[in-house]
């Protein structure tokens, strides 16, 4: 962790167009919270189906994948990140330092939203507001490193980023159900079911593959990021 | 004393083949460009693979209609039905037209040249529409195609296909004229991918939620405008007004009646061109 490269990135990401895209989604999201409860639509059904079909599936991607790869990837490619890689930081701390900024960032827009969104709809009832907080802020985490290695590893990060959320979490998912085992947003839901006891959510995922693939996920991703950088090289634009 | 500045540059006296020819180059160029033709193999893999997969429903279709006489998806609700590859298509294309040239600030050089600002946008949402047309056009056909060669019991849909054809492009302007304002706001091409498909995103995971709550809450008829906030049921709904096809909205719920979608498209392609125009006029004057 380097304070320094952690404000330059913050300043990066918070200072410039990015953080518009940062806001729209949870904004969304809360939006819609309050329209379900002005219409009187606030029970533990449909706060369960926002919850999953918005929240994890469709925002928390997004917004891994505009953080994640935004604290690296702008900087790769303007070619300025040669600067600080000349700078007598390790490579891998670097990489972690980005990491810890992206994981907090998602916590900021992606898991406090939650809360309160679930707190607008049904309070504290059956403790499913924290149930997702968690589980958004677990998966979220996971999103950041990911999306952070793919931003290293490829100049196409974002446009892969997209097909692996959109077509492989979700389409292939929705078909085959076996694919959600090796799916991030679904293990943040196996988190989120285990801390609430609300009877409308269930989740395919147990609880005992869930936790060790977050964590190897996670800390593969930011170690794999962080050799990925000591051995960059600075490539053209095509 | 002219001959001291005459230094034997000739002029330029063959054909000037004027400000169309230009407008025409700069559209198929961006049209190669956004299928990456004339670019490194890693440019043409996002934009064929997902050619591909738009084109296998079709063979699937064809194989049912030749092995049980079966039609697969129906023309009319192709669009609908494979919204998501159409999006990615449009979010991870439309900044590789106009991103770059806003990067590396080389407008001004289009700009002296006869090419105006309006014949430049033209000409790049003119490619953004033929490819996105191509996308969705192309499975059509060669499922109709298809079904004429196969023989199918009954007379073949053809005006279903005709109909389904003229949808897709106007669904195409739409998409192309949406895409490319977003993506044009920013030089970054991650950014723009990122803001295409969050657009997209949020029409398309909100409309559902909002069509429910307000059904169940007694809304009927306030429920059906919902569909018209995401651009393939809007489009899908002027279609089911025009030729009076079946909804394909989720679970097949009813749109609003009349000519009043077909007018919220409009609005919506004279909005996104608008925008378009407006953020190049003050991108050529930096």
């Amino acid at each position: 962790m380097n304070t320094v490269v952690a404000g330059i990135t913050y300043r990066a990401l918070l200072g410039r167009r990015r953080i518009i895209l940062l806001l729209l989604l949870p904004l969304a999201l809360i939006a819609l919270a309050v329209l379900l409860r002005a219409f009187g639509a606030a029970d533990q059904a449909t706060t369960v189906d926002l919850m999953q079909k918005f929240a994890i599936s469709t925002m928390l991607p997004l917004l891994g994948l505009i953080a994640g790869t935004g604290v690296i990837a702008p900087e790769i490619d303007d070619g300025t990140i040669i600067h600080l890689m000349s700078k007598p930081i390790s490579r891998p701390v670097i990489a972690q330092t980005k990491f810890l900024v992206a994981a907090s960032l998602l916590a900021v827009f992606g898991a406090v939203p939650t809360y309160v969104a679930g707190l607008l709809l049904i309070g504290g009832e059956d403790g499913i507001a924290t149930g997702f907080a968690a589980g958004t802020l677990v998966a979220g985490i996971a999103y950041a490193a990911v999306f952070l290695l793919l931003g290293i590893v490829t100049r196409h990060a974002v446009t892969i980023g997209i097909i692996y959320a959109l077509v492989w979490e979700s389409l292939v998912g929705n078909l085959i159900p076996g694919v959600h085992k090796f799916s991030i947003q679904y293990w943040g839901q196996s988190i989120a079911d285990q801390l609430s006891d609300s009877p409308f959510f269930k989740t395919d995922v147990a609880l005992s593959f869930a936790i060790p693939a977050l964590i190897v996920v996670t800390v593969g991703a930011v170690l794999l990021a962080g050799q990925r950088l000591r051995a960059f090289s600075l490539t053209g634009d095509e | 004393m002219s001959e001291i500045y005459d230094i034997g540059y000739r002029h330029y006296d063959g054909p000037r083949l004027g400000r169309a020819y230009a407008t025409r180059a700069l559209a198929v160029h961006s049209l190669r460009g956004v299928f990456g033709i004339g670019r490194p193999a890693r440019s043409k893999i996002v934009p064929f693979a997902l050619a591909a997969i738009m084109i296998m429903p079709s063979i699937v279709g064809i194989a049912m209609m030749a092995l049980v006489k079966q039609r697969g998806i129906p023309y009319s609700g192709f669009a609908v039905v494979m919204q998501a590859v159409v999006a990615i298509f449009l979010a991870a294309q439309a900044p590789t037209v106009v991103a770059p040239d806003l990067r590396y600030r080389v407008l001004p050089l289009y700009l002296s040249r006869p090419v105006s600002i309006t014949e430049y946008v033209g000409a790049k949402v003119a490619a953004m529409t033929v490819a996105v047309f191509a996308l969705i056009a192309v499975p059509l056909t060669v499922t109709y195609l298809g079904e004429l060669i196969v023989d199918m019991p009954g007379p073949p849909a053809t005006g279903e296909y005709l109909g389904a054809v003229l949808m897709a492009f106007l669904l195409a302007l739409l998409l192309a004229a949406f895409g490319l304002a977003l993506a044009s706001f920013t030089p970054r091409r991650g950014l723009g991918v990122a803001s295409v498909i969050t657009v997209y995103l949020l029409s398309s995971a909100s409309v559902p939620i909002i069509y429910g709550t307000l059904y169940s809450s007694g809304n009927e008829s306030a429920a059906a405008w919902a569909w018209l906030a995401n651009p393939f049921w809007l489009v899908d709904s002027v279609q089911h007004w025009l030729f009076g096809t079946t909804p394909h909205s989720i679970e097949g719920a009813a749109y609003p009646s009349g000519p009043a979608s077909a007018a919220v498209l409009v609005l919506l392609i004279a909005a996104g061109l608008a925008a378009l125009a407006l953020r190049y006029r003050k991108a050529a004057a930096r």
